[in-house]
Formats: structure tokens, C-alpha cells, sequence
């Protein structure tokens, strides 16, 4: 599901945010931003504070994105996947899209009930001699508890909105979401003492070399201080240690 | 194993909630499915592999700088010193690595500290093709944010020194670290207290120094690597030959030094075209320089063989020198003699052959270097008067004006004029062409001077050519010195240790010294030719103990 069309993408993103694509031929998109895009992406803040105390209507600016590299030379920024401009998007799309609340799209005459989901997407940091990812798509019903792996991919092929559809009403939920998402901890918790050690276990060992060594250096010196401060940086530097982030999350509400 | 302590997210549950209950706008599902789309990409999935590369796809990284990153990151665990040869790219090195940990969200807070000359070349490297946000240090900065360049010197001092070293570091970079392998100066205990996690030394120039000065230099990276200051001294003493015997010790370098040569990676590719242009005074100027060698005696400011250098690359040079002490000694008529002579003479024939050189090397960009400033000014206007544009760059100049002059040399004129000092901290890779219109005496400096050119990043053989008018002092120092010891064409990274080494830190005063002292030209081309025995017999010794160290 990583993005693997960074045109469609960035398309995708700026239709999503009601900008129109004046252009986008052979890589090259030319797109008008709207006075709220302009705000998150050109970084030009006092140029709106001025407009809005003036209260004239600003002119947002346009913005030509290539991503054809053939085409880079053109006029316009070149993005690609660690390019400054698509970091920002990034960036923008993640401090934005946290939160959700969706339902299922049916098309009904009879009354139909929905269910909610707690859905999270969670990103898992393993922290030792180097650092690893991974992430885990969790969906839970709340009115009878069933949890689901893989949540985004079976939401893919449900076509949803961010109202509720005629004839449809919601169940209350049984589960509390904050109970429900203790569940989701638990069941993360569970799958980490499942996985494979051996990344902590190697960074334990090197983590002991180190001290030893580093006794070894102060052996017969007064330096407790600066000893203290490299036992310190050493344990920063290869404790083993897991960080787990909610990416994303929110409530479905779906036929089952 | 015992548990591994777990950071949880519970922030977010509550956020939720909150959210929902006060009917703030939520995400569609278009842009929620497109930020967890988003975030897929962005993870590291695996331990090992940098992903630094595919974030640059506009810069083409050599194999040996990849692999460095490599090594750094996942055999030396982010602090390592960095010894390539000059030239050979270890800023890039040290910047993939650096981006690298940014990009996986291992380093938030970076302390680089490089040469004051140098800061704001690093700050647009970094910026331009790594996209890494740093920042010069100004005043009223925070020192414990973002990625924050500075010198040295500034880091040091009050009230800079005491917000750095509470600071805590991801990562700490510092350039031309050889200057802190003394361990009882200011700047190492400085360094040596910065709370750092991941920590670069960068340096050419570490490894032929003494042993007790690699040990100095480990001793910040890693503690105890080498053993104790106590057990080092005794079994391997200050004696820098150990090395080659111990190959335990090697190994145990090996494990936080990187060094590539330009032998063992493919920057070869791009050679040095040395071309010796030999250039006969007119009779004028011969006779000049004749009147002036055989007049003269050596002054208490002046040394004879001055005015012969200044001669031989200017009329302005020498007359400027000859001016002043024609001030300091109203009486000496001699001088006055000399002036009016100096009046009379035509245009500089170096000048000539300088614009008959860039005519025929056509439209291409030419770095001229010469040691007087007087020539420089001369020159330009020489040059213009050819209808040949150029620019001025001294070492003088504040970093900014000499930013303005390389842009003005790279889009607007045919040709730089530097002076000696202008030799360090500026790229200009884009030109190729680089004429030695006087020589340093001190090689050093001509390796500055063809490094600014030939380095990583050339893509062209570089041409160096080096004036030298016949039957005179230059030709001395061309063949006595520069030809003989071969020391245009190879890189001789370590010549500064081995000048020290001979106790000869300054080889210009002691070649002025070999000609003052001496009685006859032939005596001090006696003398001249024994000193380049000595500096040739040291650097090949020097060069086959140079493989003995570091990871290539």
C-alpha cells in the first residue's frame, strides 16, 4: 500500500483539498492552490496576515510539481521521495489526518443498522544498534469484541463516507473505546513478545563490551564524572527500547 | 532476556475521543488512507540498508562514500572517524550518514562544528544536497536545536560553552579533528565533554602521527578501545613504527577509522595533466634581474632572495618591496637606481605567455594562483586589457564576498586570480585549468591550491601548469624541489607530519635561509638539492607505512 504512483499521489492530495490541476502532462502537474493551501505549503505567513487585515482578498500562488525526472530542469520544484516539497505533504497529510469518523456507503430503501469499529494504525520502533519499523492495521467491533488484522486493506475494498448513508442508524457501541483500545495495547503487547529477540539480544552484548571497556579506560583515574557521562551515552546508544505511535485511527461504522 | 521497555502512545485515545464528542471536523477517507499510505513509505522496514541514497537521487555517490556510510552506520554504530585522503568526498560521507539517521528519526539535534572558514560551505552542502535543514550559529540561537553549524572557537567560549555542554546531542560532527590529538589543549577537553550519542572525527590527515595521538583520538569516540592511557604508553610507547608491527593494534583501528586513498577507489579516474612552462626573461628583464642579484645584499627586512621571487612573478611585486625600504633608508642611492630601472621595464613577460595560454585554451574556465597581491592587481588588469574577464579572490575576503566572487567566476568571467591565502575553503570543480603563475616554496600550499580543483566532483582531468622562467631562482625550486620529489603529481596528504616530523614546519624560511647563507648560486643548489633528498627519502618511507592503516 506504500505509494508507488507519486503523480497519482500528489494529484490525489491536492483534488482531495479542493485545489484544481491546471495542468499535468508528462510528469509536469501545474496545480492553484486555495488561500488554505497556500498557508500550509508556501510559507508565507505574514503575507496573509497582512491580506486579512486589509481585508482584500489574497491571490494564493500556483504551484508546478514535476515528477517526471526527465523533466527536471523544467520550471517548477522536482519531487521525488526524499525531496523537501513531498516531505512537507507528508508531513502535512500526517499532522492533519489523525482522526476519522466514517461509514459504510449503502445504497438502501429498508432500515439497516451499522457497527462501530475502533480502527488504529500503529507504527512499532525497534531501537537497538540500528532501528527498524513496522506497521499493524487493527480493527475492533465494539459491540462484540471481534478484532481484525489488516484493517486498511479489508477497508479498501468498502466504499465509505464521512456521513451516513439514508435508512442507515448506528448501534451503540458495548465497548468503551478507551477499553477498546487497551484491548489493541494487549494485543500489541501479546505480538512483541512473539517476535524475534535477537536484535536486543546483540545490542545487549555490544551495550556490556562497551562498559567494560570503558572501566577499563577509568581504571585508576579520578574522572567519575566523565566516566558517568559515557556510561550514560552508552546506555542511550544501544538499550534496547520499542516506541509504539498511532499513526492514525478513528471510528468505522460498517454493516458487520 | 528481560523485557524491553515499552514507550505506548496513549495520547491518542483520549485525542479521540475529545474529537468526536466536540464534533470537530475529522479526516475524509481519501486523505486518512493517504496519510497511512504516506507513512508506509516513509518506514524503515529493515535493520540494515541505508535509504539515505533514494532520498538524493540528484546526487551520484561514489561506491567507496556509500560504503563508508554503510560501515559507519551498521558495523561502528555511528561513531567512527572519517580519514579519507583530501579530496575524496568526506563531507558527503559524513552527510549521507547524518541523513541517514535523520530519515529513520534517530538524530533530532545535531552539534557540527568545522574551521570558521568553513561554516558556510558546510551549511550550503548540507542544505543543497542533503536537504538537511542546518543552520549557521548566530546569536540569540538555541544551541539544543536542529542541526546547528559553528566553529570551534565560537562553541568554546562563555556564554556558548556552558548551553552546549548541557545540551544533549543525536549527533556530533567535527571537521579537521587532527587539531585535537593533543589531549591536553582547550578544544579536546571541550570536545571530549559534549553529550553526544552518534559522534563523527573528520580528518585527512590522522594516521602518520604518533601512535599516542590516534589513541587521543579514540579516546573520544570510544574509551578504552586502545586499553588505558597508562597500558597504551608502555606497551606501544610514542614509537609510531608499532603499528606496522602490531597487527592486533591495526585491527582494533580498523574497527572505528575509514580510510580511502585515491588508490583504492575509482576518484582515479580523473588524472593531473602536470605541464612545466618554461619561459626565458627578454633581455631587458634578464638584465634586470642580474643587476638586482648581483647589487643587492640582504637586508635586515628583505632578504635578497625576495626581490629575485618578486621579479620573477611582477614588476609591481618587487617595486612595491623595493619601495618600502627605498623609505626605511633614504641613503641607500642603489635603491633609488633600482626604482627608476624597475620604471622602464616592459610588460611582465609572464603575462604575455599568462594570456597567450588562456587564448588557446579557448573559452573554458582558468584559476590563476600567484603569491603577490601586487601581481594579482597587475595581472587583472593585463588580463583585461586582453579583453579577458576576471575576478579577484584573496583569502582576505569575508566568507560572504568570496560566495559573490565564485559565483561571478563560475556565470561571468574566464578566469579567477587568487592569492596564496585564497587557497583554502572554496570548491571549484566546475574549472579545470589552473596555472601556477608563481610556485609556493612551501608544497603544502600547492596542494591546496590544486585541490581546490581537483577533488571529488571533477569530472574532467585536471590541467595544472606551472610557470617557471630558466635561469633563475624559480628554476631551482621547479626541479630541486617540486620535480624531484614528484610533488606535482601525487597526493601527499601527510606531508605537513612529515615536514614536522624533520622539524622543517616552515620550508620557506628554510630555503630563504639556504640562499642567504650561502656564498655562491651553486653552494645553495647544493644545499637545496640535499634538503629534497631528505623530504624524498621520508615520503617514501612514509607512503609504504601509509597502507598499514585505517579500513579500506
Amino acid at each position: 500500500m506504500a505509494i508507488t504512483n507519486l503523480n497519482q499521489f500528489v494529484q490525489d492530495y491536492f483534488i482531495a483539498h479542493d485545489c484544481p490541476i491546471l495542468e499535468n502532462t508528462d510528469g509536469v502537474m501545474t496545480i492553484q492552490l486555495t488561500e488554505e493551501m497556500d498557508l500550509a505549503l508556501m510559507n508565507r505567513p505574514f503575507y496573509w496576515h497582512y491580506i486579512n487585515k486589509m481585508g482584500v482578498t489574497g491571490r494564493p500562488f500556483q504551484l508546478t510539481l514535476i515528477t517526471n525526472p526527465e523533466k527536471r530542469e523544467e520550471k517548477g520544484d522536482w519531487i521525488h521521495f526524499g525531496s523537501p516539497r513531498l516531505q512537507q505533504i507528508i508531513n502535512h497529510l500526517e499532522e492533519k489526518e489523525r482522526y476519522t469518523k466514517l461509514f459504510q456507503t449503502i445504497d438502501t430503501k429498508i432500515n439497516t443498522p451499522l457497527y462501530p469499529w475502533l480502527v488504529t494504525n500503529i507504527k512499532i520502533s525497534y531501537h537497538g544498534k540500528q532501528k527498524k519499523d513496522e506497521v499493524l492495521s487493527i480493527g475492533l467491533q465494539l459491540v462484540n469484541g471481534k478484532m481484525r488484522l489488516n484493517m486498511m486493506e479489508y477497508l479498501e475494498t468498502i466504499p465509505l463516507q464521512s456521513s451516513i448513508a439514508d435508512y442507515c442508524f448506528t448501534i451503540s457501541p458495548m465497548i468503551r473505546l478507551k477499553s477498546g483500545f487497551l484491548r489493541m495495547e494487549s494485543l500489541v503487547l501479546n505480538y512483541l513478545d512473539d517476535q524475534p529477540k535477537e536484535w536486543a539480544e546483540e545490542s545487549l552484548i555490544t551495550l556490556k563490551e562497551e562498559l567494560t571497556t570503558l572501566h577499563h579506560f577509568y581504571e585508576g583515574m579520578e574522572e567519575l564524572e566523565q566516566m558517568e557521562k559515557e556510561i550514560d551515552e552508552i546506555n542511550e546508544r544501544y538499550e534496547p527500547n520499542i516506541t509504539i505511535h498511532v499513526i492514525n485511527g478513528g471510528i468505522f461504522y460498517l454493516i458487520e | 532476556m528481560d523485557s524491553i521497555h515499552v514507550t505506548k502512545d496513549s495520547a491518542f485515545i483520549d485525542k479521540l475521543e475529545t474529537k468526536l464528542n466536540k464534533n470537530d471536523p475529522l479526516s475524509t477517507w481519501k486523505l486518512f488512507s493517504m496519510a497511512y499510505e504516506a507513512e508506509l513509505t516513509r518506514i524503515s522496514p529493515s535493520f540494515t540498508g541505508l535509504r539515505a541514497p533514494e532520498h538524493l537521487p540528484h546526487v551520484t555517490f561514489l561506491d567507496h562514500q556509500v560504503k563508508a556510510a554503510e560501515q559507519v552506520v551498521e558495523e561502528m554504530n555511528g561513531r567512527a572517524i572519517l580519514a579519507d585522503e583530501v579530496g575524496l568526498g568526506k563531507t558527503i560521507e559524513a552527510g549521507l550518514i547524518l541523513k541517514e539517521y535523520m530519515i529513520k528519526g534517530m538524530v533530532k539535534n545535531a552539534l557540527i562544528l568545522v574551521p570558521a572558514s568553513l561554516v558556510s560551505q558546510w551549511v550550503q552542502e548540507l542544505n543543497e544536497k542533503f536537504y538537511i535543514p542546518a543552520v549557521a550559529h548566530r546569536k540569540n540561537y538555541n544551541w539544543d536545536q536542529n542541526i546547528i553549524i559553528s566553529s570551534i572557537d565560537t562553541a568554546k567560549r562563555s556564554p556558548h560553552r556552558e548551553k552546549i555542554l548541557e545540551t544533549d546531542y543525536d549527533f556530533i560532527l567535527i571537521d579537521e579533528a587532527h587539531k585535537l590529538k593533543n589531549h591536553k589543549t582547550k578544544n579536546y577537553e571541550f570536545v571530549r565533554a559534549l553529550k553526544k550519542k552518534y559522534c563523527l572525527l573528520l580528518t585527512a590527515t590522522p594516521v602518520q602521527n604518533r601512535l599516542i595521538e590516534i589513541f587521543n583520538l579514540i579516546s573520544i569516540l570510544k574509551p578504552g578501545h586502545l586499553g588505558n592511557y597508562k597500558s597504551f604508553l608502555e606497551r606501544y610507547g610514542k614509537d609510531r613504527n608499532k603499528v606496522k608491527e602490531d597487527q592486533y593494534l591495526k585491527q582494533l583501528i580498523q574497527k572505528v577509522m575509514i580510510r580511502n586513498t585515491r588508490i583504492n577507489t575509482d576518484l582515479q579516474e580523473t588524472k593531473r595533466n602536470i605541464q612545466s612552462i618554461w619561459i626565458d626573461f627578454t633581455k631587458e628583464e634578464r638584465d634586470f634581474y642580474e643587476y638586482l642579484d648581483s647589487s643587492m645584499s640582504s637586508h635586515a627586512t628583505f632578504s635578497k632572495i625576495t626581490f629575485l621571487r618578486e621579479i620573477c612573478s611582477s614588476r609591481e611585486a618587487c617595486y612595491l618591496s623595493l619601495k618600502k625600504i627605498g623609505e626605511e633608508n633614504t641613503k641607500e642611492s642603489h635603491i633609488e637606481t633600482l626604482i627608476s630601472k624597475i620604471e622602464h621595464l616592459p610588460h611582465h613577460v609572464k603575462a604575455q605567455k599568462a594570456v597567450e595560454l588562456i587564448q588557446k585554451i579557448g573559452d573554458e574556465k582558468v584559476i590563476i594562483f600567484t603569491e603577490y597581491r601586487a601581481t594579482q592587481h597587475y595581472l587583472q588588469w593585463y588580463l583585461q586589457q586582453h579583453g579577458i574577464t576576471s575576478v579577484p579572490f584573496r583569502g582576505g575576503f569575508k566568507r560572504g564576498k568570496k560566495d559573490w566572487m565564485r559565483q561571478l567566476f563560475k556565470d561571468h568571467a574566464q578566469v579567477l586570480i587568487a592569492t596564496e591565502a585564497g587557497g583554502e575553503g572554496i570548491n571549484l570543480q566546475f574549472c579545470h585549468h589552473l596555472i601556477n603563475y608563481d610556485l609556493p616554496w612551501n608544497p603544502m600550499r600547492l596542494e591546496q591550491r590544486i585541490g581546490r580543483i581537483h577533488r571529488y566532483g571533477q569530472n574532467q582531468d585536471v590541467m595544472i601548469y606551472n610557470f617557471a622562467i630558466r635561469n633563475t631562482i624559480e628554476e631551482h625550486i621547479m626541479t630541486l624541489l617540486y620535480e624531484k620529489i614528484n610533488l606535482f603529481e601525487q597526493v601527499i596528504g601527510n606531508l605537513d607530519a612529515i615536514l614536522s616530523e624533520l622539524n622543517l614546519t616552515n620550508l620557506e624560511k628554510e630555503i630563504t635561509k639556504i640562499y642567504d647563507d650561502s656564498t655562491s648560486t651553486g653552494e645553495a643548489k647544493i644545499k637545496l638539492d640535499n634538503l629534497s633528498s631528505i623530504l624524498k627519502h621520508t615520503i617514501e618511507h612514509a607512503n609504504s607505512e601509509e597502507q598499514q592503516y585505517g579500513h579500506n
